[in-house]
């Protein structure tokens, strides 16, 4: 009864103690902590707006195109919103919340939890390790035919891939984390055969084929949680690719659709009223620039200071 | 060595072939109704449906794929029954089809339900016959048909005293005519045969529009290349070499904040900066924060033109081919022959001259072959920015519209480039390192 008891606890302590040191890792790294307070600062400002934003972000209440002042601290856009209201509710389509359409099944309508960029890495993980885990423990014709697939989908320029999917599938942010999973697919399946072929080769993974475990098993529940650390911080770099990606649609009118502020679209909207009001174009262009920025040297930092923890 | 070559050749042709199946399928797919975009949305469904039949949208998407890669006019033949084939149009000097009956080149045409024959003469103008010993009949209905090639450059089926009425878009504009054929085949070569088809949104083929836009791509990337390459190896070269000291620091964090913003946010800043700030200080900057493209090779006339878009392309590409030989010539410092090189008492700066730069140059310069393609987006978001009439805003102009001959032939040209650079990649890897081996 005491073991049983004490087991659960010891767990939960070395788990807190895992937890503690990979905490210390990313302050170890003056790099990582300054990446990881930038994001910190996006998220934080999403929360924020999701309860409160200074103003009505999509709603003309000002007069156009004002300069940063008193009242608007960033000033106001073309049709006199208040830039400081998007840009904090800018946030919550990227990182906070997910709109699906209105004939999804069930939640038709609704947000749900998680913003578009996180969904679309996420998408491209599973994805990509389903892919890179049969190629590479698999080998043989699977491995053949899934790099080769593979392949052509990593010869597609990503925005042409981009632009034919929004293209053919419509606007929305089902279709972005569509279009993200996708693109994103073959890089995560590529790392994950690589770190495959070398786990495979260890003796547990022998000895779980030995005991007759089924292919699945070994692939998910052997190889996958060891090589989750490298994964973990490529997952890292990809929402930063995403928002970039989901930032460059915006920017060429086809990413998230409205009502939702989008940074990118903000930044395409305060472009073309550049000549009347050039203080519009500066907060959105800042705001994704320092969140994706932020995202990599975190991710840069980690990578760097798990290296020489390794060593 | 052989055998990597030819296994990488082989998979480049079917990478290429794959792609251009799933691209042709995603367009397919989720193109919607095309002609609704061309004839605009007031146009009524009799008038759409006779267009989209004139475009050869009603065959199947299998038939529309094969004369899209090797062209229909082999599979049409029968059909007509006499070889078809090309001639330039001494005015526009686009191509014609017209079949080849015995050595004088025909085409028919249907004019109150009789059928003449188009002669081609040799100065290009033709000479127009009754040609109404050529009608077939049909043993099953009856009726009499006949296939032929008409002055649009499709082969169409004419069926005798039933001449359909027609929507023919002129450059009058979108009226009706009688006399129509029942049938219609655009003819074509196929992309393999040089022949991308017509563009759907200006009716003018693909190819005529596409070659200059290729080149004005390449003289952007070109110079931006020119100017990135050198700069980029020195600056990763001097932050490999001072690893750690506030040098390094300085390039790598700089490079990494250039590469991680987006072109879009980059090209605007420089716009504001030095389009609209520094031209309120210095009017007669060369900078043009509004450029205006008033002909395909206006870059050619007014250099100054491509000033902003080169700054822009070379602010994101620097950081990237920076921090790659960043790290590549920071392995290379780690290894044991410089140690060697150094404690047996060299001059540092030549053990870096001479021993480190040549193999820390090797990754860098067969990394960017392999990531070509991921240039090529910034390549098209910085041509959108600046309205630069090049390849990538014709593949985002055609992907707005709709237009899939174009996008077929922009993205299959993009995918080309990727692909045949990433096998040169390959192959210079290979060569310049025979440490490695193919098996």
């Amino acid at each position: 009864m005491a073991a049983a008891t004490s087991s659960p606890r010891t767990e939960q302590l070395s788990r807190l103690q895992r937890w503690g040191k990979t905490v210390r890792i990313i302050f170890e790294s003056r790099v990582a902590t300054v990446g990881l307070m930038m994001v910190l600062f996006w998220f934080l400002l999403g929360f924020i707006s999701l309860v409160w934003t200074p103003y009505r972000p999509n709603f003309s209440d000002f007069e156009q195109n004002l300069r940063p002042n008193s009242t608007n601290w960033l000033g106001t856009d073309h049709l006199g919103r208040d830039i400081l209201s998007r840009l904090m509710a800018g946030t919550q389509v990227i990182l906070l919340k997910t709109r699906l359409p209105g004939d999804f099944p069930i939640l038709g309508g609704k947000a749900i939890p998680g913003g578009v960029a996180l969904w679309g890495v996420f998408g491209s993980l599973t994805l990509g390790s389903v892919l890179g885990l049969n190629a590479g423990y698999r080998s043989g014709w699977w491995d053949q035919i899934i790099m080769q697939l593979l392949d052509a989908l990593i010869a597609f320029p990503q925005i042409v891939l981009y632009l034919v999917v929004i293209a053919a599938l419509g606007q929305g942010d089902l279709v972005v984390i569509l279009a993200i999973t996708v693109t994103g697919a073959p890089g995560v399946a590529r790392l994950v055969r690589s770190l495959t072929l070398d786990i495979k080769t260890r003796d547990y993974i022998r000895a779980a084929e030995t005991r007759g475990e089924s292919v699945w098993f070994i692939m998910f529940r052997e190889i996958l949680p060891n090589i989750r650390g490298p994964l973990l911080v490529d997952s890292m770099l990809r929402v930063g690719y995403a928002i970039f990606a989901i930032g460059t649609l915006g920017f060429l009118g086809i990413g998230l659709p409205p009502p939702d502020p989008d940074w990118g679209n903000m930044v395409n909207d305060a472009r073309r009223n550049i000549f009347f009001n050039q203080w519009a174009v500066i907060p959105p262009s800042l705001a994704i620039a320092t969140l994706v920025i932020g995202l990599n040297l975190f991710a840069d930092g980690l990578r760097e200071e798990i290296n020489r923890y390794q060593k | 060595m052989a055998r990597f070559l030819v296994r990488s050749v082989i998979s480049t042709i079917v990478t290429m072939l794959l792609v251009s199946i799933a691209l042709f399928g995603l367009i397919e797919v989720g193109s919607g109704d095309i002609t609704v975009k061309i004839l605009g949305i007031e146009s009524t469904a009799e008038q759409r449906a006779s267009y989209r039949a004139q475009l050869g949208l009603d065959q199947s998407a299998a038939l529309r794929y094969i004369g899209w890669l090797v062209g229909n006019d082999w599979l049409v033949r029968g059909r007509v029954g006499h070889k078809l084939v090309t001639v330039k149009n001494p005015q526009t000097g686009e191509d014609q089809w017209w079949a080849d009956v015995d050595g004088q080149l025909t085409r028919w045409r249907m004019r109150s339900g009789e059928l003449y024959a188009l002669l081609r003469q040799e100065n290009g103008s033709s000479v127009e016959v009754l040609a109404n010993d050529g009608w077939q009949l049909d043993p099953e209905t009856g009726t009499e048909f006949f296939w032929g090639v008409n002055d649009n450059n499709s082969a169409v089926k004419w069926v005798r005293g039933a001449g359909e009425r027609v929507w023919v878009r002129t450059s009058a504009g979108f009226r009706q005519q009688g006399d129509g054929p029942q049938q219609y085949i655009p003819l074509r070569k196929g992309i393999l045969r040089g022949d991308p088809g017509l563009a759907l949104q200006t009716g003018r083929p693909v190819a005529v529009t596409l070659i200059p836009r290729i080149r004005n791509t390449a003289v952007l990337a070109g110079v931006a290349f020119i100017v990135v390459m050198p700069l980029a190896l020195v600056l990763g070269i001097l932050a490999g070499v001072n690893e750690g000291k506030p040098l390094d620091r300085v390039i790598s964090v700089g490079g990494l904040a250039a590469t991680a913003t987006p072109e879009f946010v980059t090209g605007i800043f420089l716009i504001l900066v030095l389009g609209i700030w520094l031209k309120e200080i210095w009017p007669g900057s060369p900078f043009k924060a509004v450029a205006l493209f008033t002909s395909p090779d206006a870059i050619f006339r007014d250099p100054t033109l491509l000033l902003l878009p080169v700054l822009t392309l070379t602010a994101v590409e620097l950081g990237y081919v920076a921090r790659m030989t960043r790290a590549s010539m920071v392995e290379v410092m780690d290894s044991a022959y410089i140690r060697t090189a150094i404690i047996k008492g060299m001059p540092y700066r030549r053990v870096v001259l001479r021993h480190a730069i040549r193999n820390a140059l090797m990754a860098p310069i067969t990394i960017i072959m392999l990531h070509v393609n991921w240039l090529v987006g910034g390549v098209v978001v910085v041509e959108v920015i600046f309205g630069y009439p090049g390849l990538g805003k014709y593949i985002y102009d055609s992907a707005i519209f709709g237009d899939f001959n174009a996008i077929e032939a922009a993205a299959m040209v993009t995918v080309f480039i990727a692909v045949v650079t990433r096998l040169i990649g390959d192959l210079a890897y290979t060569l310049l390192n025979p440490r490695l081996r193919y098996t």
